[in-house]
């Protein structure tokens, strides 16, 4: 990745090293999607209805915004599609209890099966055992122990999260000389926000004129956010950007930002919640863009499941079959495209 | 041994040797050795801010965030120290912030305003109080298992109210309240609250009738029953006053955080236990200091401040603070052991 | 006997817990090859000498001579390596292991220093098993699941896995049938014919002279007499070892006259199943009513049945003619009762709590205006309570535990008196109480009912019943077998229907 001179570059390459396959139907920062503002409504891999297809859609206990997000996105693609009939269990975060559902929907003999684990290593041998029983398992999100038991993975860019919310911070302060960046990571010990920091630091190291000068991790949570920031705040008397992981705590972020009466530098989020992408498009604040981790790749998984049950490959690709693992692409969402991502906000 | 005649009104009785200063001295002593060793501690996590980050530090602002931040938990961790000096325990506090929480800035409540959302808080927050105390005085139940059977239920009700979904707070009498410049007789409003919920219950513990009986149940629950004290109905009305304490804090985070959520509230319980314990409680039941209880939750407070003010991560945080209780406790047994 | 020393000799132990002397200087010789028993009443202090002797406690002053040569038990484990097992009335076994791995605990045979050798472990289980005559036992079964005889013989069969000379045995007879009392004996007379010597604690005189070579009894934490014959001494010298004084005590002079006016303590055929038969009571204002039985007799069951802490299975208690609700703690001390119960620290004290809070815990209404506590009067009127009963020290901040045994159950008597209570009901008053301050105790009594309470007196020392009550029920297994005027009683008189059920004539 030497060639990574102009930010274009940069972010097409950081896009094609980290995706298998760039996909329309999963979001991406093409402003050139046109017209079609929703991800329901963008096209998919073939849009005529073909043979029927039984899809069984297994996630987990809708107990954050972006799961319902998720949720929501896989039935709804699902309904735009006549041939496809779509199997959903119960969320549930008891692994032995998601297992039973997806035996269930592997005796049901489904053609295809979706699954988002409540524990990608735990569930592992319940997708080998539906991959031995010839139904092919399109693994979203928290990714099986072995490539044996999926077909195809879809899934988020923690890593480039970090990266394109660097990029787009460098890029607002490259004249700024001493630049002063902060970080308020989420859950620290996950190793997405280990990876979501990593990708932070290796792209701020493309703007010399910047320095990290503090990172504190909250929790995820709107009253976590609020402690952690008000605390940042009172150690930072003065800074230029923040980025904060997850639009959730960044609630309570906002929250002690106010609370503080500070307006003097700009703030991205993470991954996407509507009330983020609310706060962008009003620009009244501090928040200037969100980095996605795109609920929408639910929606891209059900295409690839289509396609898979019908034998196709996607439309776009040269490919014959669909690609083995998708990574979505962080986009970051700031007020030029703000409009084309409103509708996959989750609350 | 040969004959022994006493006179009836002539106490002759041989007293149990008492070595050193007399008792009264070594009781204040003992309470004062134990208020001063916290202070001692505050003060050295005073000094080590003022020394590391002298201006974010020493700085009525950072006060202001201190003791603000120290509010909610420390409302909870009140209500705690009365149930830990009973003999009890309340896993659920942290839950019961949460569904208080979220039940209180639902759509359909925010439409009764200020007055909604504090009522819903409080009731939500007796409520399950309620629950927990019948269930341990009437129900015969341990309390930590009518507790932790709470805490999964209140959680998981929480979770059904919002659906993992953050509601935000748009009545602006509560937002006002957290606001940089809402002061109440020159005081922010949870400061206020928090300092008042202190004082109320040191005068409970310490002056009343209440005060005595939790004390006498929780250092033996046996003679107090035997005394004449209704011990079941102190039981439920302990757990009623740790409920009413989550129900104000849940109120309290509302008007801190701006919004309710589900996952508020997280592990309050060890928090709040942890606090009771280095301010003197007795896990055991039958001793409590609730000044002791607030240092504790001043001193976790502070320590988190010193250690964002100075960029440290969470892993050094939470080594110190296990650090910090470990040294409490010993120390406390050290000058306990010396009556 | 043999010019060779005693196995074991103790002499002048002591042992004082805060507040009580619990050993005062006792001695204890033991022979090989004898069985030695050891007899006294609950709170004597047989269980702490067993625990000296175990190693469990250190005594505070004394010797401990093993074969001639002084030796401290500083653990027990010292103590199992002298040949010192102790099984304990409350069986030290762990349940959720098999009886084998009981039997070895902390001595598991081992390979390589660690690897547990289960199947030698059950050989020599097995073994110990068939010596003990209970070869049905199962080596490889939980020790949960046993009946609690067969519990016994696996605590046996732990001591005798190590090398044994000396075995305490804590009241092994408590829960087994005559013919596991058989086989128990047995056993023991195979083990002294092996030369080992048993300690042997019993209530049960009888078993005593069956088994028993010597006997020592203990008493208030001496041994009011030490090696006497087990045979040959009379039942009722031992008995009146155990019940009588070894200090003579000069009771308060009893009030001329029967006491007058009507009843403040009625009782109507009070019974609970199992513990005592339906019992008629009746006391007067001013008036001492004494219980005197052995343990086991239903005396503290009665008493607290009255109290309301355990529920009646029939009859009624009236208090001023007003019936009581049945099994409620609170509507009694309503009524104006107040107990002064066995266990004074587990039952009645809060020992972190000074002596005011003891006292005034019962009766917070008195100083307290809508919840709120004067504590100025508070502590006036502990004070003036605890003043009237000469309360050593003077001073009502004083922690409660500092106080010694006397002074401790005159705080609980304080608490009743600054209640307002009627009916007192006192159970084992002296328990625990130095011998020097009972004497005041029995004054405090007397002058409370002089003041015009009711006492319902329960004790296991005859003399103190009949010394200090003006009445006395006699009760031998839950029943009353005799009452009378304590002035028309002898010690004799009440051991014999205490023994035996009718008087002896």
């Amino acid at each position: 990745m030497t060639n990574l001179t102009s930010r274009r570059g940069l972010l097409f390459g950081a896009a094609a090293v980290s995706a298998g396959a760039v996909l329309t139907g999963c979001t991406s920062n093409d402003p050139d999607d046109g017209e079609d503002k929703a991800a329901d409504t963008q096209p998919a891999a073939d849009d005529k209805p073909g043979k029927p297809v039984t899809i069984g859609y297994a996630g987990p206990q809708a107990d954050h915004g972006w799961l319902n997000a998720v949720n929501d996105q896989a039935q709804k693609r699902a309904e735009k599609y006549s041939e496809v009939t779509l199997e959903v269990t119960e969320g549930s975060n008891d692994t032995a209890q998601q297992i039973g559902q997806i035996e269930t929907l592997i005796n049901k003999k489904v053609d295809v099966l979706v699954v988002l684990p409540a524990d990608g290593k735990a569930l592992t041998q319940v997708g080998l055992k539906a991959m031995r029983a010839g139904i092919p398992v399109i693994n979203l999100d928290r990714i099986f122990n072995s490539p044996q038991a999926y077909r195809c993975w879809v899934g988020g860019d923690n890593y480039g999260m970090g990266l394109n919310a660097a990029h787009y911070i460098g890029e607002k302060l490259k004249d700024k000389p001493d630049a002063r960046v902060i970080e308020l990571a989420g859950i620290d010990n996950l190793e997405l926000t280990q990876q979501r920091t990593q990708g932070f630091d290796d792209g701020l190291k493309n703007y010399p004129n910047i320095k990290k000068v503090a990172r504190q991790a909250a929790e995820f949570t709107v009253e976590s956010g609020q402690a952690k920031m008000a605390q940042l705040l009172q150690a930072q008397s003065n800074f230029d950007a923040l980025w904060n992981h997850d639009d959730d705590q960044g609630v309570g972020a906002l929250r002690a930002i106010e609370q503080a009466g500070r307006d003097d530098f700009l703030m991205v989020g993470g991954a996407g919640a509507l009330s983020a992408f609310q706060a962008i498009k009003a620009d009244s604040g501090v928040l200037k863009a969100t980095v996605l981790y795109p609920p929408t790749m639910a929606a891209s998984a059900i295409d690839l499941a289509r396609a898979l049950g019908q034998g196709k490959g996607i439309s776009g690709l040269a490919e014959f079959e669909i690609p083995s693992t998708v990574t979505c692409y962080s986009a970051v969402v700031d007020k030029e495209n703000v409009d084309q991502y409103m509708s996959t906000g989750f609350k | 041994m040969t004959q022994h005649v006493s006179p009836p009104r002539d106490g002759t009785g041989k007293t149990a040797p008492v070595d050193g200063p007399p008792a009264w001295r070594v009781q204040l002593g003992r309470a004062d050795v134990r208020t001063l060793t916290l202070l001692g501690v505050l003060a050295a996590l005073v000094l080590i801010g003022g020394i590391t980050q002298p201006d974010a530090f020493l700085d009525t602002r950072n006060l202001q965030l201190v003791l603000t931040q120290a509010s909610v938990i420390g409302v909870v961790t009140v209500g705690m120290t009365f149930v830990i000096v009973s003999g009890g325990i309340d896993l659920s506090v942290g839950a019961i912030v949460a569904l208080a929480s979220v039940w209180a800035t639902t759509v359909a409540t925010q439409e009764y305003g200020f007055v909604g959302i504090l009522f819903t808080a409080v009731v939500v927050g007796v409520g399950c109080g309620l629950v927990n105390g019948v269930l341990i005085a009437f129900g015969q139940m341990v309390p930590f298992i009518a507790t932790l059977a709470m805490l999964a239920s209140a959680r998981g009700l929480a979770l059904q109210i919002t659906d993992g979904r953050t509601q935000v707070v748009t009545v602006p009498s509560v937002l006002d309240l957290g606001e940089r410049d809402a002061y109440i007789l020159g005081i922010p409003p949870l400061v206020l609250v928090f300092a008042a919920v202190t004082v109320i219950g040191w005068l409970v513990l310490n002056r009343t009738t209440f005060g005595r009986r939790t004390v006498a149940v929780g250092g033996n629950a046996e003679a107090a029953r035997l005394a004449g004290i209704d011990v079941r109905r102190q039981r439920l009305y302990l757990y009623l006053l740790s409920g009413l304490c989550c129900g104000i804090a849940a109120f309290l985070l509302i008007v801190l955080a701006g919004s309710g959520q589900n996952t508020n509230g997280n592990l309050y319980e060890l928090d709040a236990i942890a606090a009771a314990i280095i301010g003197g409680t007795l896990l055991t039941g039958g001793r409590g200091h609730i000044l002791g209880s607030v240092l504790g939750v001043l001193i976790f407070t502070t320590i988190t401040n010193i250690f964002a003010l100075n960029n440290l991560q969470t892993d050094v945080q939470q080594i110190a603070k296990g650090a910090i209780i470990v040294a409490a406790v010993l120390v406390q047994r050290r000058t306990a052991s010396t009556h | 006997m043999a010019p060779e020393p005693p196995l074991l000799s103790m002499s002048g132990i002591t042992k004082s817990f805060p507040g009580v002397r619990a050993l005062d200087g006792v001695d204890l010789d033991v022979q090989a090859g004898e069985v030695h028993c050891l007899l006294g009443q609950n709170g004597a202090g047989k269980s702490t000498l067993i625990k000296v002797l175990a190693g469990a406690h250190q005594p505070d002053t004394g010797t401990i001579r093993w074969r001639g040569e002084e030796v401290t038990l500083r653990s027990p484990i010292a103590a199992m390596r002298l040949g010192i097992a102790t099984i304990y009335q409350e069986l030290d076994l762990v349940e959720d292991l098999s009886v084998a791995e009981n039997v070895h605990l902390g001595h598991e045979p081992t390979a390589a220093g660690f690897v547990v050798r289960g199947r030698a472990a059950k050989a020599s289980t097995a073994q110990l098993l068939k010596r003990l005559g209970h070869p049905e036992v199962d080596p490889g079964r939980l020790v949960g699941e046993l009946p609690a005889a067969q519990q016994q013989i696996v605590s046996m069969a732990r001591a005798l896995s190590h090398d044994v000379r000396l075995i305490v045995m804590d009241e092994p007879s408590a829960a087994l049938d005559p013919d596991e009392v058989d086989n128990l004996f047995r056993i023991v007379a195979d083990l002294t014919a092996e030369g080992v010597a048993v300690v042997y604690i019993s209530h049960r005189l009888e078993e005593i002279r069956r088994i028993g070579d010597r006997v020592t009894v203990l008493k208030d934490g001496r041994a009011v007499a030490g090696g006497l014959p087990a045979e040959s001494t009379p039942t009722r010298e031992v008995v009146a070892l155990m019940t009588g004084r070894n200090v003579e005590y000069v009771f308060p002079e009893r009030p001329a006259g029967t006491p007058e006016g009507d009843p403040v303590l009625s009782v109507r055929g009070l019974a609970r199943e199992g513990e005592f038969a339906p019992l008629d009571l009746e006391i007067r204002p001013g008036e001492i009513v004494g219980l005197a039985g052995l343990v086991g007799s239903g005396r503290s069951e009665i008493l607290e049945t009255v109290y309301g802490a355990r529920k009646a299975s029939a009859g009624q208690i009236l208090v001023d003619g007003t019936p009581l609700r049945p099994g409620s703690v609170r509507a009694a001390v309503r009524a104006g009762l107040g107990l002064a119960p066995e266990e004074r620290k587990a039952q009645a004290l809060l020992m972190l709590e000074s002596v005011t809070r003891n006292v005034s815990v019962s009766a917070m209404s008195r100083f307290s205006r809508g919840g709120w506590i004067d504590r100025g009067a508070e502590l006036g009127a502990a004070r003036a309570a605890t003043r009237e009963l000469s309360l050593r020290p003077d001073n009502p901040s004083a922690p409660v535990r500092t106080l010694s045994g006397g002074n401790q159950q005159k705080a609980v008597l304080a608490r009743w008196l600054l209640r307002g209570c009627k009916v007192l009901l006192l159970d084992e008053p002296t328990r625990g109480v130095d011998v020097g301050a009972r004497a005041e105790l029995y004054a405090v009594v007397r002058r409370l009912a002089d003041e015009g309470l009711a006492v319902l007196l329960v004790s296991s020392e005859v003399p103190e019943v009949l010394g200090l009550a003006d009445r006395v029920l006699v009760l031998r297994e839950g029943r009353v077998v005799h009452e009378a005027p304590a002035r028309e009683l002898d010690e004799h008189r009440v051991l014999d229907l205490v023994m035996e059920g009718s008087p002896a004539s």
